[in-house]
Parts: C-alpha cells; sequence; structure tokens
C-alpha cells in the first residue's frame, strides 16, 4: 500500500527540478508525512483501535481474576452445605464496603450510568482510579459469590481507559466525550465476546444516536478488543450454544408466551430494584459498612441451602439450563431466586454488573416456560436450548429496554438466524408489557435516584418529531417564472397583496423578488428586463416536506420565506415556510397558543 | 498546589502511536503470559477434578461425579474426554435429555467421531427410536476411532444387531450380520457372537457356517461345538447335530440341554425309516417300532388322564378318534413291504406326528422328541 502510494505521489510530481528534488523527501518520510497530516478525525479513528486493545486486555485480566478470586474462594466445584458458601460473600462484602466507602467511592453500582454520565456531563472522563477500583471491588464482588456480572464493569473500565489514554491529545470536547462510549463499547464487546451487541447497546443506551463519525470509532474499538479477547480465551461464546430447533409456525404461539412471561418478570425484577434501593440509600451511613455484607450472607443463604447456581455471574448454570440440566420448577425456582438475589447485590449498591443476571433469569425463565409448555403440548419441537436462548433475549428487551441488542445479542451469541422471528416477536412483546407496567427503563430510574439528570434515550427514541410539512403553508402568491419580463410579471401579479413572490428558475432554481424591487424596475423604465437578470446570484435555499422543523430555523433567519419542494420535482412548489409559521408549530407542540 | 498543565502531543503523532504500539505490545506480551499461566492451572484442576469424578463413578456415587465432571468442565470446557464422560455418567444416571444435549453438541464438532456416535445410537437405542439408533450406530461403525478402530468397529456392529434385536427388527438385524460377518477378524471368539448372533436371529445356516469358521480358529471350542451342533439340529441335519454335540458334550458332561439334544439327535438317526442306506426290511421294522411307540405313548397319555394341551380345548375328545385310527392302520401294516403298501409309510408318519403333536402335553422324552422329528422332516433327514 505504502508503494502504491509513493508511485501516485510520483506520478503527481510536476517535471520541473524543484518538484524533482522534492520526491526522495516524500519517498523518505512517507510515514511522516502521513502522519503529519492526520486529521482529529483519523487519528481519533487510530486511537479507537488502540482503545479497543487495552480495554480487551484489561476486561481479560478481569476475567482471569473472577475466577482466580471464585477458586480461592469458594474453591473449584461450590456446593451447598458448606460453610464456604454461606460466610464468603458476607466477608468479602465487608472488605469491599470498606474499599467503596474509604478508596473508590466512585465504583458503586453497574457503572453503565456513571459512563454516560461521563458522556453527558464530564466530558468523557472517568478517573483511572475508577478503572482500577471497578477491577479491584468487581473481581471480589463476582468472586466471592455476589449475584452479580462482570460486563457493566468492563464497559465502565474500558471507557476509563479510553480516558486515560486520550485526555493528554489535543482532542476537541466533542470528541473528549466520545472517548467514554468508544472505551465502553470496546469494554462490552470484550466481556460479551460479542462485538454487534456491545456496538448497539452503546449506541442505544449511553450515546442514543447514530453518526459516521460515532459509529466507526466505536466499531473499531468494539472489534479491536474482541479480537485481542478471542485471540486469548478463543472465539467460543461465553457458554455452550446447543444445536437449536427449527421453529415451526404455529410454535410462535409458545414463544409469544415467553413473550409474557418474560415482560411480567422484568417488571417484576425493576420494580424490586426500584422500591428498595432508595430504601437502603436512605438508612443510616453507617450501615452502608453492613449492606453488601448483609446481601452476601443472604445470597450465601441461598447457595448453602441448595441454590449456588444463583451466585456469582452464573454462565455455567446457563450452559446448563441450556442444556435440559433443569426440570422446568427447577428452572422457575433458580429464576426467582436470581430475581432475588440480584435485587440484593444491586440494591446494596455492590459493585457489579446486571447483564450477566439479566441473562441468567431469561435462560431460566425460557427454559422453564418452554418445559411447561412441552409439558402440555410434547409435540412443540423447540429445544430447551432454544427457549433459553430466546428468553436471555426476552429479559434483557424487558429489562433492560434495548430492544435492538437484545435482538442482535441472541443473534451473535447463537450464530443461528434461524430463530429470528420467535426472538423478534418475544423480545416485542416483552419491550411492550415492560414499557406498559414499568414507566422508567431501569438504567434512567438508577440515575434519577442517583440524583443526576441524563436524557432518558428510550424518551427520546419515541418523541415525536416536528417536519416542515406540520408547519408549511400554501404559497399567498403565484409563482413567478424567471423567464418573464418584470411587465408580464406585474400583469400575473395584479390582485395579490403580498410583498415577497417565489420565482422558479429553470431547471430546478428557486429565487425570491420583493414588490419594491419591481416598482423601482418600472420607474427606471426597464419593463422589459427579465426576472432572471434581477435574481440575487446566490439560489434561494429550499426545504421538503419531510425535513425535521428545526433545519428550517436555519433558513427562515436569511429569508422571509423558503419554499418547500417536492422530492421528485425540485421545481415543484409544495408549500412556503417562514419563520412565524415554525416558531407558531412549536408552540402548539409546547401547549401555548400559536 | 496546582498541577502543571498537560501537554497536548497530538502535534506529535509519530511518537503517540509509536508509543501506543509499544504499550500494546507489552501489554499482549505480559496478558499472554498470564493467560497461558492461568489456562495451564485451570486445566491442572480440571484434570483433578476429572480423576475425582471418575473414582466417584466407581464407587457408585454417580450424583457427585456428574457435579464434579461439570466443574472440570467449567475450568476446561472444550476438553472432548471430559465432555464424553459426562454425557456416558448422565445417560448412566438416567439424563438422557441432558446426556443427548451434550452428546449433540459433540457430535456437531466432531460428526465422525465414533465413540460420540457411538453414544448417540446407545442413547437412541435407550429412547427406543430405531432409525436414529442405527444411523449413529452406522456412524459409529464407519467413523473414526482414535484407537483399536477395528475393534472398536466391529464392537459398536454387534451392540447395533442386538439393539435390532431387541427393538424386533429381525430382518433388519440379520442384514446387518450378513455384513459384518464378512468384516469380522480371523477370531474365534468374534467368529462364536457373530455365529450365536446368527442363531438368535434363527438364520441357522449362517450360524453353522459362523461356527465352523470357529471352530477352524478354535477347534476345541466347547460353545461352537455346541452352537454348531444346535444349528444343525435345527437344520435337521442331526446326522452333523451328532458329531457336534458329542464332541461338546465330552467338553460339557454337565449340561443337560447339549446330552438331550445329542439323545434326541441319536434317536432321529437310528430311527429314521427313511434312510436311503438301510434295507427295506430294516425300513419297515423301523416304521413298525415307530408306530408301536406312538401307540404306546397315546395309550399311556390316555390312561394319565389327556391333559388339555394348546391346540384343542378337549384333548380327550381328539384321543380318542387318533386311538381308532391308529387300530385301523395297525390292521394295514401287513401291507407293508408288499407291493399294495402304496403311501402306506408316509400314512403311518401322518398319524404318528398327529399323535405326537396331540400327546406333546403329557411330556416329551427324547424319543418322543425324535419321533416327532421324523414324523415332521421325513425325507429331509440329512442322510
Amino acid at each position: 500500500m505504502r508503494d502504491s502510494l509513493t508511485e501516485r505521489q510520483e506520478l503527481a510530481v510536476p517535471s520541473n527540478s524543484a518538484a524533482s528534488e522534492a520526491v526522495p523527501n516524500v519517498r523518505t518520510h512517507s510515514w511522516l508525512f502521513l502522519t503529519a497530516n492526520l486529521t482529529e478525525e483519523r487519528f481519533f479513528l487510530i486511537l479507537s483501535v488502540f482503545i479497543g486493545i487495552f480495554a480487551g486486555l484489561a476486561v481479560i485480566c478481569l476475567r482471569l481474576a473472577i475466577d482466580w478470586t471464585s477458586i480461592s474462594l469458594l474453591g473449584p466445584a461450590p456446593s451447598p452445605h458448606t460453610l464456604a458458601v454461606l460466610l464468603v460473600p458476607a466477608v468479602v462484602g465487608l472488605v469491599i464496603a470498606v474499599l467503596v466507602i474509604h478508596v473508590f467511592p466512585q465504583v458503586r453500582g453497574s457503572g453503565v450510568n456513571q459512563t454516560k454520565a461521563a458522556f453527558y456531563i464530564f466530558n468523557g472522563r472517568i478517573p483511572f482510579r475508577t478503572a482500577v477500583g471497578k477491577f479491584i471491588t468487581a473481581a471480589l464482588a463476582i468472586g466471592s459469590g455476589q449475584s452479580l456480572g462482570p460486563e457493566d464493569p468492563s464497559l465502565q473500565i474500558g471507557a476509563s481507559l479510553a480516558w486515560v489514554i486520550g485526555r493528554r491529545m489535543k482532542f476537541s470536547r466533542e470528541k473528549l466525550r466520545l472517548l467514554a462510549p468508544v472505551g465502553a463499547a470496546a469494554g462490552l464487546a470484550a466481556a460479551f465476546n460479542a462485538p454487534i451487541s456491545a456496538v448497539l447497546f452503546v449506541i442505544e443506551e449511553v450515546i442514543g444516536r447514530w453518526s459516521a463519525a460515532i459509529l466507526g470509532s466505536v466499531v473499531l474499538s468494539a472489534i479491536s478488543s474482541v479480537v485481542v479477547v478471542r485471540s486469548f480465551l478463543g472465539a467460543q461464546p461465553l457458554f455452550r450454544i446447543p444445536p437449536l430447533a427449527t421453529v415451526h409456525p404455529t410454535e410462535l404461539l409458545a414463544y409469544a408466551v415467553l413473550g409474557i412471561v418474560g415482560g411480567l418478570a422484568a417488571v417484576v425484577f425493576a420494580k424490586a430494584i426500584g422500591y428498595f434501593r432508595p430504601l437502603l440509600v436512605a438508612l443510616p451511613k453507617a450501615t452502608r459498612y453492613f449492606q453488601p455484607a448483609l446481601a452476601g450472607l443472604m445470597i450465601g443463604f441461598i447457595g448453602y441451602l441448595g441454590a449456588p447456581q444463583v451466585m456469582g455471574a452464573g454462565y455455567e448454570s446457563i450452559d446448563q439450563a441450556m442444556h435440559d440440566h433443569f426440570t422446568w420448577t427447577v428452572l422457575a425456582g433458580l429464576a426467582g431466586l436470581k430475581i432475588l438475589a440480584t435485587t440484593l447485590s444491586i440494591i446494596t449498591g455492590t459493585p457489579g454488573g446486571m447483564f450477566a443476571p439479566t441473562m441468567f433469569i431469561g435462560a431460566m425463565l425460557g427454559g422453564a416456560v418452554g418445559g411447561v409448555e412441552r409439558h402440555f403440548y410434547p409435540h412443540l419441537t423447540g429445544t430447551t436450548g432454544t427457549y433459553a436462548l430466546v428468553g436471555m433475549g426476552v429479559l434483557f428487551a424487558g429489562f433492560m429496554r434495548v430492544p435492538m441488542t437484545s435482538v442482535f445479542m441472541v443473534l451473535e451469541l447463537s450464530g443461528d438466524y434461524s430463530i429470528i422471528v420467535p426472538v423478534i416477536l418475544a423480545n416485542a412483546i416483552a419491550y411492550v408489557i415492560s414499557r406498559s407496567l414499568q414507566e422508567t427503563p431501569i438504567f434512567d430510574l438508577l440515575t434519577r435516584q442517583d440524583g443526576l439528570n441524563l436524557p432518558s434515550l428510550e424518551e427520546q427514541r419515541e418523541e415525536g418529531i416536528l417536519r416542515v410539512e406540520d408547519a408549511m403553508k400554501l404559497p399567498p402568491a403565484p409563482v413567478l417564472d424567471s423567464r418573464l419580463t418584470v411587465g408580464e410579471a406585474i400583469e400575473q401579479l395584479q390582485g395579490t397583496s403580498s410583498d415577497v413572490f417565489l420565482v422558479r428558475s429553470a431547471p430546478s432554481g428557486w429565487g425570491s423578488l420583493n414588490r419594491d424591487v419591481f416598482e423601482r424596475v418600472v420607474n427606471e423604465g426597464k419593463s422589459g428586463a427579465t426576472l432572471a437578470s434581477l435574481l440575487p446570484a446566490q439560489p434561494l435555499p429550499y426545504l421538503h416536506p419531510d425535513h425535521p422543523l428545526e433545519m428550517a430555523l436555519r433558513y427562515v433567519e436569511q429569508t422571509p420565506l423558503v419554499p418547500v419542494v417536492s422530492r421528485a420535482d425540485l421545481g415543484k412548489l409544495e408549500g412556503i415556510i417562514t419563520g412565524e409559521d415554525v416558531f407558531a408549530r412549536y408552540r402548539v407542540a409546547t401547549g401555548e397558543s400559536p | 498546589m496546582r498541577k502543571p498543565a498537560l501537554e497536548p502531543i497530538t502535534s506529535r503523532p509519530p511518537v503517540v502511536i509509536a508509543l501506543l504500539v509499544l504499550l500494546a505490545l507489552v501489554g499482549l506480551f505480559c496478558v499472554g503470559r498470564l493467560v497461558h499461566h492461568f489456562q495451564q492451572e485451570e486445566k491442572a484442576l480440571a484434570r483433578q477434578l476429572y480423576w475425582r469424578s471418575l473414582r466417584e463413578q466407581v464407587a457408585g456415587k454417580e450424583d457427585l461425579a456428574i457435579q464434579h465432571f461439570r466443574a472440570a468442565l467449567s475450568y476446561d470446557r472444550d476438553n472432548f474426554e471430559y465432555q464424553l464422560a459426562l454425557a456416558r455418567a448422565l445417560v448412566d444416571s438416567g439424563r438422557t435429555q441432558e446426556a443427548e444435549s451434550y452428546l449433540i453438541g459433540l457430535w456437531e464438532r466432531f460428526p465422525q467421531n465414533g465413540e460420540v456416535n457411538l453414544a448417540l445410537g446407545r442413547l437412541a437405542a435407550k429412547e427406543k427410536s430405531l432409525d436414529r439408533a442405527i444411523q449413529y450406530y452406522h456412524n459409529a461403525i464407519y467413523g473414526l476411532w482414535v484407537s483399536d478402530a477395528e475393534q472398536n468397529r466391529v464392537q459398536a456392529w454387534f451392540e447395533l444387531i442386538r439393539v435390532l434385536i431387541g427393538l424386533g427388527a429381525r430382518q433388519q438385524a440379520e442384514a446387518e450380520l450378513l455384513s459384518l460377518s464378512a468384516n469380522v477378524p480371523p477370531n474365534a471368539e468374534m467368529e462364536l457372537r457373530t455365529a450365536n448372533l446368527f442363531a438368535e436371529v434363527q438364520d441357522y445356516e449362517h450360524a453353522l457356517t459362523e461356527y465352523r469358521r470357529a471352530l477352524g480358529s478354535d477347534p476345541t471350542n466347547a460353545a461352537a461345538l455346541a452352537g454348531a451342533g444346535e444349528a444343525a439340529y435345527k437344520l435337521s441335519r442331526y446326522r452333523t447335530a451328532a458329531g457336534y454335540l458329542e464332541a461338546a458334550a465330552k467338553a460339557r458332561p454337565q449340561d443337560a440341554q447339549l446330552t438331550q439334544l445329542l439323545r434326541t439327535s441319536q434317536l432321529v438317526l437310528e430311527n429314521d425309516p427313511f434312510n436311503r442306506r438301510i434295507s427295506r426290511v430294516e425300513r419297515d421294522r423301523r416304521l413298525r417300532k415307530i408306530f408301536q411307540d406312538a401307540g404306546q405313548r397315546l395309550d399311556a397319555c390316555i390312561e394319565a388322564g389327556a391333559p388339555q394341551t394348546s391346540n384343542s380345548p378337549t384333548s380327550s375328545d381328539l384321543m380318542s378318534p387318533l386311538k381308532g385310527r391308529w387300530t385301523k392302520m395297525k390292521s394295514k401294516l401287513g401291507l407293508l413291504g408288499t407291493s399294495r403298501e402304496s403311501d402306506l409309510p408316509d400314512e403311518i408318519m401322518d398319524l404318528v406326528l398327529q399323535i405326537e403333536q396331540q400327546t406333546t402335553a403329557c411330556g416329551m422324552t427324547a424319543k418322543d422328541q425324535a419321533l416327532l422329528l421324523l414324523a415332521e422332516n421325513r425325507a429331509g433327514v440329512e442322510q
């Protein structure tokens, strides 16, 4: 590539001697030449790759740390009725509380909202200390059996590393802000081993909008982090996906039931967190030393009594559920216990994520619903693995309220497109139920409880957008042809009271003339002059009916009226819009009188 | 104290990029070492858990073994050996659905693996799914084996045939046996097993051939001798049967069934009136003796109360006409050996056959069995 570039440069060099002297210079320093001409945009893209690499390395270390902590504290095969299972989460909970209160106060909770706050409030800033703290406390919490996952901490660690790498660069504020989502995507992609889902989640939940500039950086960082993780830990997903059954159309009804159950479970889960979390926050500050420990004790007790599966991230249990290890009653019980255990961990502010528990609950519920349905309708072809997989997406859609991510997550994890229809159907049902019964999405709820006022991306997404067609009106005077003479134009305009007239120039240009211009030309005795000769050199800007209304604001200051033309025929006038029309429409939208 | 302002360094992108590349290389190296070390530790831990599970399995602690197989897999999740061991343990503990799920996962990764296909075949057989069982067993037979491929393939084949017999698919079992017999290595034990299976599906012709092959490898093999004798007996080749059975009985003098078969075969040979090697006088003598023996048996049975047989609701109702026919036939015996005997030998044997059939409920001695066989086979008895 470098050779071909040099070749092209050679061809472009003029044959004079001065230029000839410059050629060896370009050849010798082509690398410097390239780097010296890096725009901020390109440099940011390059940096995104490095952010991805470092985030990937950090996430690998986090996974190893969690595994090592778990083996060391709970043993290689945690089983019920052992003291370690009962006591370790509680004892480690005390350590975590001390660390969170005295050493790393910014690491409470999942990390998604903190990353979102960094993007919207702190210009992308997440201090390195937060990454270190999150790493240590999340490894301890998850490794000791708290019902949390490593994905959200990975997301925050990635965002923090991005800040550490990019902070010294002379980036614009916009780019500095973008560091957080770029790093977040890298961290999440590495933790999930699923780059598409990570990119979609960050776009859906953190950034909330699409643009080529953002997408390029986010995708690059996500992919580079996944490449790093896969080269060290392998390309396999977090759990082994069993062969999935092809879904018969009549079976969609069964998946619809799964959507309903998943939607209701998501509401219960979100409402439990939303209700209990403020209650615990309101308790005296001294109790915060004991809250994670108490949560740990209760989770340990659940494990001690016979359900150690609910402890930790639970990937092995998801794997087992997918492979028909549990009966439907056990699956349903595990789903309920996991909701309880995760609620305990989250409301006490223990550092760790909600992704893995959500997947766990979804997989168990899916398996349970599949089991019940197969019990009563044995002809159903769906395996437990298929239902569990769809169930994961269902809870994701209902609890996290990220419908696109939920669909792509299932597809990406399974690598099987054949289940897309049940996934979309069940996810959509769960999403609709969750939205109907739980007004505020969980991340927005937590943000508001923490006193932050970050934009709700779901609300933003669903806000009705006003368009030009909502404010435009019919032109009050006929449109003039630029080939008409002034005399002919005045004849056409007889009986109209407008002061400004639109002029159509062949083939698709537009202009406007004031009545006083006509009067001046007539007075000068130039009635035979064409309108084209009177139009200013700069053509009039125009809009289309489907343009957002805010776009009209850019033009109404420059010109008294803006033509609104058809997209199919730029010479066809659909209407006109003025500044007054725009503001009148906005007043109507906000409930004021126009 | 105020910190000094950070110097922007994007004005020197080559330096920044070089620095980042260097840091990335160092990071990749260090994390690579860390991952390698950790994975080695995890694999060692998985191996420990695996051995522990095997010990628990031997000790009959199936549930604990399964739990530790799972734990082993969580530390070395792609390990073929552990996955297969877990699946087998699950099959043994009756959790077939879960086992199948694991095995299908393995099968997707190693569709030609003999062990996986064999395990899936066993599972399908357990679920009485004939087509799937045949498919997986065939995959196992023609699949890849890590060691002892020939031996394992033949074993899988035997197992498939046993499954087919068990599921009542006799014709398919026979077809498989015919293929197998062409591929069985020259080994007395294998040939004997093949022969036994042929006998089990009542293909005595092939069974006899296989027993003979087995005897070719091991002429003193008592099981092969007995099997060959029994197969020959079933084929009505009583002379051959007697030869093999005699040799087998020497090796197994306590085997009552063997002795019984030998005795019956000998009696058939001794009493066969249709033997072409005997004189006409001898034939008539044998016919008369058979006829007399049948008559005595009929009398004894009537005297004993003519117990009901499965063939007739009231055997005594049938015994009396038989007795009448016997008495009538007795008067014709004088015609034997004369030019007017016509079909008399066949008529005598027909009556003997009916008497023996009707009196089975009175108990069958070797002699009765022999008479029955003689009456049934007549010209079919091996000369």
